[in-house]
């Protein structure tokens, strides 16, 4: 049972409705973290040996994305070294801010990735878009938004610039070569499901280097929710939706990669 | 900042512990044998050369939280003054961190024991774990099942490392509204509904206690498990929805039956962008007796 185009824009159109009007609880929560996270910003920026991995590290963990996204027989496609964090203008974030920034780039590009998927499905590129799946789009980026805005609040609290980037070494290097690929839902999933996985694992690790409690307490509200995309993205796939007894790490993203 | 450091009164904790047996024996009768781990462990732990000097504000406040709703919720705050000072001597860091992570550790080995008796009991179900049963219902019960026996043994594995009393046993309090839950399984909804809240408040519980672990490996072997549980969750509300439109057809991991799905069942696994936490768990609520 597939929906027309109008029925698409006007279910994403009630979607963003209804998940507009739960935003005032999201952002009391919010603000209730980044008010107390205010008077501690010093201590994000503090770096420490055992988070160099993560603050530092190189790029190999690309490669899952870019299996998950390609399918199980695709190639790494990744191709670019990735560079310190770049945000024209201003000043290189360390520590913590810098995990919050790289959070913020990850949760645009699922936005964009989401909202590219359901422009295409609009646009009959896709073929025929079942309702559960353009509901899950446009509910996922609603709250993939969500999260974004969350660490942006958290660095504009703290006196830094948001992030309005995405994280260009993910887009250049697996996104935009998967997405051109794309020619159905099931391709639109496979990605997403490649992007939820690592935005899942760079949660998970960075909850293992986050020094401040507040911005930790953010990244592990928002974890399991990007697992619950995943699970349902297997299942909406045809796959067990809960494969792994524990959440792991393969794939995370690092504070090196480019943001922009 | 650096949270300040403090020595355990031995003396004042021995005064404290036997005035405790004497005058709060009925008060305290749950409690006894915990604390007296955590007086044990508090010598284990200044013994092994004292504590990372760096923590935030934040952690300490998070963990007083945490040690107040443990002990309010295992009684020992019955008699105003004594669960004051009591209070204010486990809160002292040399004594506290380690001895609230193995409370924070027993009761998520016990919300895993209760989970995985719980999906015993569901799977001795015929309509759960029957011939005619839903097979993919089977499977992920059988197969969640097993998951949690792994996160059990992880968290006791963890309490192991930190030389803290195994937990063998079920969360006190939740098996109670299990075995009140029994007679009225009569149905795969049913089961659907009581799993949801076991595993809502196994989440829950973890995403508090991540925030508030002291010991590394601890709060990563927590970590790992919590976004799991919330996994459980959003099938098992997929399942529910589906169960409730009347098209348990459509429970199954085949492919081609993406298009059938009724557009709830895009969103109904994730009902909040936030993982909330008011079904967690009270941190000491499964600590050993």
């Amino acid at each position: 049972m597939a929906i027309s185009e109008s029925e698409l824009v006007r279910l994403t159109a009630d979607l963003d409705e209804m998940h507009r009007a739960t935003l005032p609880a999201m952002h009391a929560a919010a603000e209730g973290w980044t008010e107390q996270l205010r008077s501690a910003a010093s201590d994000l920026g503090s770096s420490r040996t055992n988070r160099r991995r993560f603050l530092a590290g190189g790029g190999a963990a690309l490669g899952a994305l870019a299996l998950a996204a390609c399918g199980s027989t695709g190639s790494n496609k990744a191709t670019g070294n990735p560079t310190p964090t770049d945000r024209p203008g201003n000043t290189p974030l360390t520590g913590d801010f810098a995990v919050a920034a790289l959070a913020a780039s990850l949760e645009h590009l699922a936005v964009d990735t989401y909202q590219a998927g359901l422009d295409a499905a609009t646009a009959g590129k896709l073929g025929a878009v079942p309702p559960a799946v353009a509901t899950f789009a446009a509910t996922a980026k609603a709250q993939h938004s969500d999260h974004a805005a969350a660490w942006n609040s958290v660095l504009t609290n703290a006196g830094k610039a948001p992030v309005t980037g995405v994280d260009l070494t993910v887009k250049n290097g697996v996104v935009d070569p998967a997405f051109a690929g794309v020619t159905d839902v099931t391709g639109l999933a496979r990605l997403a499901l490649g992007l939820e996985n690592v935005a899942a694992a760079t949660y998970l690790n960075g909850i293992a280097v986050m020094e401040n409690n507040n911005a930790l307490k953010i990244a592990a509200s928002i974890q399991p929710v990007e697992m619950q995309h995943a699970a349902i993205l297997n299942f909406v796939l045809g796959q067990y939706p809960v494969p792994d007894a524990f959440a792991k790490t393969d794939g995370y993203r690092l504070t090196s990669d480019q943001i922009g | 900042m650096a949270v300040e450091r403090s020595a355990v009164d031995d003396r004042a904790l021995r005064d404290l512990l036997e005035e405790s047996q004497d005058i709060q024996s009925d008060a305290m009768g749950a409690t006894r044998e915990p604390l007296a781990e955590l007086v044990e462990l508090g010598h284990e732990r200044r013994a092994g050369g004292g504590f990372d000097p760096v923590e935030a504000d934040q952690f300490r406040v998070e963990r007083r939280r945490l040690m107040r709703s443990s002990l309010v919720a295992g009684g020992a705050l019955a008699a105003y003054g004594f669960g004051g000072a009591l209070l204010r001597l486990l809160e002292t860091p040399a004594f506290a961190d380690q001895a609230l992570d193995v409370q924070m550790l027993q009761t998520s080995a016990s919300l895993e024991n209760l989970a995985v008796a719980t999906y015993d009991t569901a799977l001795a179900l015929p309509f759960i774990g029957g011939d005619g049963a839903n097979a993919t219902v089977k499977a992920f019960v059988t197969t969640t099942r097993g998951q949690h026996a792994d996160h059990a043994k992880a968290f006791n594995d963890a309490l192991t490392k930190l030389g803290g009393k195994l937990q063998p046993g079920a969360d006190p309090v939740l098996i109670d509204v299990v075995n009140k839950a029994k007679p009225t399984l009569t149905d795969a909804g049913k089961v659907v509904d009581l799993a949801i809240t076991l595993e809502t408040g196994a989440t829950e519980t973890y995403q508090n206690n991540v925030a508030a672990l002291a010991d590394p490996n601890a709060k990563m072997v927590t970590a790992s498990i919590m976004g799991v549980e919330a996994q459980h969750v959003a099938v098992l509300l997929a399942v529910q929805a589906l169960l409730k439109a009347s098209r348990p057809d459509l429970i199954n991991l085949d492919p081609g039956n993406v298009a059938n799905l009724p557009d709830v069942a895009g969103k109904v696994g994730f009902p909040e962008s936030f993982q909330k936490t008011d079904m967690a768990r009270a941190a000491g609520e499964g600590a050993t007796k």
